[in-house]
């Protein structure tokens, strides 16, 4: 213990003398500070002083020019616009209500709108952000408020840029809305990565615009002013300071170019037009791009770039027809009878039946204790499947869905991408649903009872998919099984214009592959084919009337019911029910049936009929004709 | 065995004796300057900051009432608590990192009603307790090798990493910085050292690669390449060099500042108040502050070579430890020496949980004094 008592005590005396280590910190740490006052405040003291007096720097974010969007032949679909917006800088403002009276006969909007804008803004921003009061000044107007700023502090003119969608609402839902970055999306992106983005900067919102925000944001460049002490924009030579601060110019954003048709994006506009429905359209070709995606009703992003009103805001989100929904991609529905191909393809593949066999379809069919029914009074007597895909008999299918099951149908159905999200280049896709037993038991609970089969042999149920999916999977089964990966950005290119990145067709599945369980023979896709020509051109087909000249399509109708599983509700009488519980109608078809170019699928919603989709799809292809087959089109005039 | 109260009854020892006037001198008028300046940072700030004197006088008053009872307990007890404290402080940490998951981002404080108490700034003095209760068994003229630096590096690594995952990396540093000074003072052996230096210039680029999150990798960015981001904190830094420059020698003057009164300055009461001193007092008053800061860091010294034990001294040289980097990395961040770290001056800038713990830490240091005659 003494011992112990001494040895420490011998520590300690010499941790005493190691008293030296902390007069050497404390000796070179205050010597850097020192200097470096020494330095800023002695021997750079008379210019920062200069600074600090006459010329404080003012900075300006100056936000960069957004990439242009164009259609696949490279014209605009968006671009930059120059706005003279009038600008006040709270912060340099002494009289809010004089400075408001002073402004609102020259740019005629109410004084007490003005002082209303500046508060809130104070309150929501504080004091440093300037507010936009007006956009889009005149010039009449522009020279006044520089005549005003003589007498007033914190009034600025500045150059902004407008982001403008010329063909105003018809890309809405393709190309979507920018605005200014909100401060719950900020800290999002600063967390992924994109420190530059500060407050006050425009982002893309919603799609494109949003999905490739990196590529056509651009960075926004920093302009330093002189001000006076009273922050008025000092003129006179432009200002470097100890070398440390030059301008740095703005960085443009990337060019995004889609795959979209200007014409046929305008065709599937006017064809909704002509008809009293909402909806969607999506027209997809071979490899998987997007020609025309147009969802209706529709809105108009440009009012979204000047700062949309809270009026305008809530009109569009409590408009019951949802026009900032982009229906064709992010509502999933019940397919109905568009659903019966991949059921038909299941049979075929599986040996229940083949092209020829004949399977009596009456217009009632019995299973446990209840009868499901046909949507006609009379049946189809014994028919193959090429005729039942013809007349949609669901007898026929109700029987197919028994003999195969539902996990073998959702095999093929995921196999030609149902069910899971295509991988659109958008965001918010909705991924549809098909359900097989282990699904059920996972997430209801319940063992599969066999009854539900028939639902889903005629789309109903819980079977769920956006027109994205099923145009798709059409265009799969008119390839003979090859899905794409739908996608409405074929490349990027730089301000420059040098391709920075391509995007190309990508196979996603091929069904010809004999390798794969959900293997389809070449022999039963041609099967299906003809049953989908059938409803285009045979005599009782249900999309005859789609018939244009020297043009054949091949397809699908669907009239899907809303609300509630059961198959025998589907047809009762659609048109006395509220409009929300009404049927959809559905059609999808590619063409030319020879050599398929081109798919297109269309809603419409609450139709009650497949058969209000059917004209809008003609009148689609006759657009495409006239656009890309003109040839034959000039055949038709010389027969007449 | 024999003497304690001998010696306390030595006249020679009169009770004014056994205080560190040095120490208490300099204190006093660190905590005017503080004052004045406060007075003058918060001219034109909005009016909910206008308590933020009246605040500081009552944290300032607690910090006088914390020294005297700190002083009159003594410093035995907390080296008695020490691991109790650490552990009750990791505690702490942990809690405010549950807490903090369910507010949006970093979340530093435990809301205690009338205090947001902030585990992280106590953190620091419980880091200092327990390395000195644990270093206080080594013999300094050995040094320590690297056996020895396996349990601080735990007691270190611990709330270090707490601290930085919140995320609050300027104190997370502090942590190591404080800790590093003592462990430095107690002698490390040099192959220690050498390995040490080495590991850091391995682990700085994967540190950088994975460790920092954007907003601090572009804060280091924008110190060594201030063209980077001149809106941020490039901007900043530009505004605060050019306010301590324009003091010149001489300064301004109380409220005439233009560059603090024109609210070109962010953070002014707090980190960057040292801007508005230098820019209103110019080097003049830079040179008086620093030299009154110099005093209380040597007075702390005097008591370390005064202490009666190791941990005492060991204490001592954790407080001047904590003082000396606040100044340093607060003044050389304002001048542009450092990148922007959001770290307060010691005794001027304002905030209740940084007057507190620092003049806390004071009150250790007062008591080890007060007690440096004793026998116990």
């Amino acid at each position: 213990m003494r011992l112990n008592i001494i040895h420490e005590s011998y520590n300690l005396k010499e941790l005493h003398k190691r008293g030296i280590v902390l007069y050497i910190f404390l000796a070179v740490l205050f010597s850097l500070v020192l200097m470096r006052l020494v330095w800023l405040q002695i021997i750079q003291g008379d210019t920062l002083y200069a600074f600090s007096e006459k010329n404080l720097l003012k900075e300006i974010r100056v936000q960069p020019p957004r990439g242009v969007i164009f259609d696949r032949f490279g014209r605009i679909l968006a671009e930059n616009l120059p706005n003279f917006a009038l600008t006040l800088s709270p912060q340099y403002i002494k009289n809010t209500e004089d400075l408001a009276e002073h402004l609102s006969p020259i740019i005629d909007i109410p004084a007490q709108d003005i002082t209303h804008e500046i508060k809130k803004s104070i309150r929501q921003n504080g004091n440093y952000r300037p507010v936009v009061i007006k956009n889009f000044l005149s010039w009449t107007e522009i020279n006044k408020v520089e005549l005003l700023k003589l007498d007033f502090q914190g009034i600025d003119i500045e150059e902004l840029i407008f982001r403008s969608q010329p063909y105003k609402d018809l890309f809405a839902h393709a190309l979507g809305y920018i605005g200014e970055v909100s401060s719950r999306e900020l800290p999002r992106l600063q967390e992924k990565g994109e420190i530059h983005v500060q407050q006050g900067d425009i982002i893309g919102k919603s799609g494109l615009e949003d999905r490739y925000d990196s590529y056509a944001r651009g960075v926004p460049g920093i302009s330093f002013v002189k001000v006076d002490a009273k922050g008025r924009e000092a003129l006179g030579e432009s200002l470097k300071f100890l070398g440390h601060i030059d301008d740095l110019p703005p960085k443009h954003g990337d060019n995004l170019h889609t795959t979209l048709d200007l014409d046929l994006q305008q065709a599937a506009a006017d064809a909704f037009k002509k008809t009293e429905y909402t909806g969607a359209l999506i027209a997809i070709n071979r490899e998987g791009e997007i020609l025309a995606l147009y969802s209706h009703p529709t809105f108009d992003p440009n009012d979204f770039s000047k700062g949309i009103t809270s009026q305008k805001w809530s009109s569009l989100v409590n408009n019951p027809s949802k026009p900032l929904r982009n229906k064709a991609i992010q509502d999933h529905l019940s397919p109905g009878s568009t659903f019966k191909p991949f059921v038909a393809l299941s049979a075929l593949q599986t040996k229940k039946i083949s092209e020829n066999s004949l399977v009596s379809a009456p217009s009632a069919f019995r299973f446990g204790n209840r009868t499901y029914h046909d949507h006609t009074q009379t049946g189809q007597g014994s028919i193959t499947v090429t005729q039942a895909i013809e007349m949609s008999s669901n007898v026929f299918f109700y029987k197919q869905g028994l003999a195969v099951g539902v996990d073998t149908i959702a095999q093929y159905a995921k196999a030609l991408g149902l069910g899971k999200l295509t991988g659109i280049d958008l965001k918010n896709e909705a991924p549809g649903l098909i359900p097989t037993t282990e699904w059920k038991k996972l997430n209801r609970g319940e063992p599969w009872q066999e009854g539900e089969n028939l639902n889903i042999a005629i789309g109903q149920g819980y079977v769920n998919a956006t027109i994205l999916q099923l145009a798709n999977a059409y265009m799969a089964i008119a390839m003979n099984g090859k899905v794409y990966q739908p996608r409405l950005i074929n490349k990027v290119t730089n301000p420059r214009g040098d391709t920075i990145q391509e995007f190309p067709a990508l196979l996603v599945t091929d069904l010809g592959d004999e390798s794969k369980p959900y293997y389809i023979s070449a022999e039963n896709f041609k099967v299906v084919q003809k049953g989908l020509y059938r409803v285009a051109n045979g005599e009782h087909g249900t999309a005859r009337s789609s018939k244009i000249p020297n043009f054949i399509i091949a397809g699908k109708t669907g009239t899907a019911q809303v609300r509630g599983f059961s198959a025998d509700e589907i047809y009762k009488s659609c048109y006395v029910r509220p409009l929300k519980q009404r049927h959809n109608g559905l059609f999808i078809a590619y063409g030319p049936y020879e050599t398929p170019e081109i798919t297109v699928a269309v809603l419409t919603e609450h139709s009650c009929s497949s058969s209000k989709s059917v004209p809008i799809v003609r009148d689609f292809y006759q657009s495409y004709v006239a656009k890309y087959h003109p040839d034959r089109l000039s055949k038709t005039k010389d027969m007449k | 065995m024999i003497h304690s109260d001998i010696m306390v009854s030595d006249p020679s020892k009169s009770l004014f004796r056994r205080i560190n006037i040095y120490l208490i001198g300099s204190l006093i008028a660190l905590n005017l300057i503080g004052l004045v300046n406060l007075l003058s940072a918060t001219t034109n700030i909005a009016r909910h900051l206008r308590g933020v004197f009246n605040d500081q006088m009552i944290w300032i008053s607690l910090g006088w009432l914390l020294i005297f009872f700190i002083t009159a307990i003594g410093y035995r007890v907390f080296i008695r608590l020490a691991y109790v404290i650490y552990a009750l402080n990791i505690l702490a940490l942990i809690a405010v990192m549950v807490i903090g998951k369910s507010s949006y981002g970093a979340q530093r404080w435990i809301d205690l009603g009338f205090f947001n108490y902030q585990p992280s700034e106590t953190m620091k003095l419980a880091m200092i307790l327990v390395m000195a209760r644990y270093l206080s068994r080594f013999d300094p003229r050995i040094g320590m090798d690297f056996k020895d630096l396996l349990i601080p590096g735990l007691l270190i690594g611990l709330p270090f990493a707490l601290t930085a995952k919140q995320p609050d990396l300027g104190t997370a540093l502090l942590i190591l910085m404080v800790t590093g000074l003592m462990l430095l003072t107690m002698k490390i052996r040099f192959r220690v050292l050498l390995s040490a230096l080495c590991l850091a210039l391995i682990a700085g680029p994967v540190v950088w690669k994975v460790g920092l999150k954007p907003y601090q990798k572009n804060r280091v960015l924008t110190f060594l390449y201030p063209n980077r981001d001149p809106r941020g904190a490039g901007y900043n830094s530009i505004q605060a060099k050019i306010a301590v420059g324009s003091g010149q020698i001489f300064g301004k003057g109380f409220r005439n500042g233009s560059q603090s009164q024109l609210e070109f300055l962010p953070e002014k009461q707090t980190d960057f108040i040292f801007c508005v001193l230098s820019e209103e007092y110019g080097f003049l008053g830079c040179i008086a502050t620093l030299g009154i800061y110099a005093i209380l860091l040597l007075s702390i010294i005097q008591t370390m070579i005064m202490a009666r034990d190791m941990e005492a001294a060991l204490m001592c040289v954790g407080i001047f430890a904590l003082i000396l980097w606040h100044v340093f990395i607060n003044t050389g961040m304002v001048t542009g020496l450092l990148p922007i770290v959001g770290v307060p001056l010691p005794l001027i800038s304002y905030g209740g949980t940084s007057t507190l713990t620092i003049m806390a830490g004071l009150g250790w240091v007062s008591s080890i004094y007060f007690r440096k005659d004793m026998f116990g």
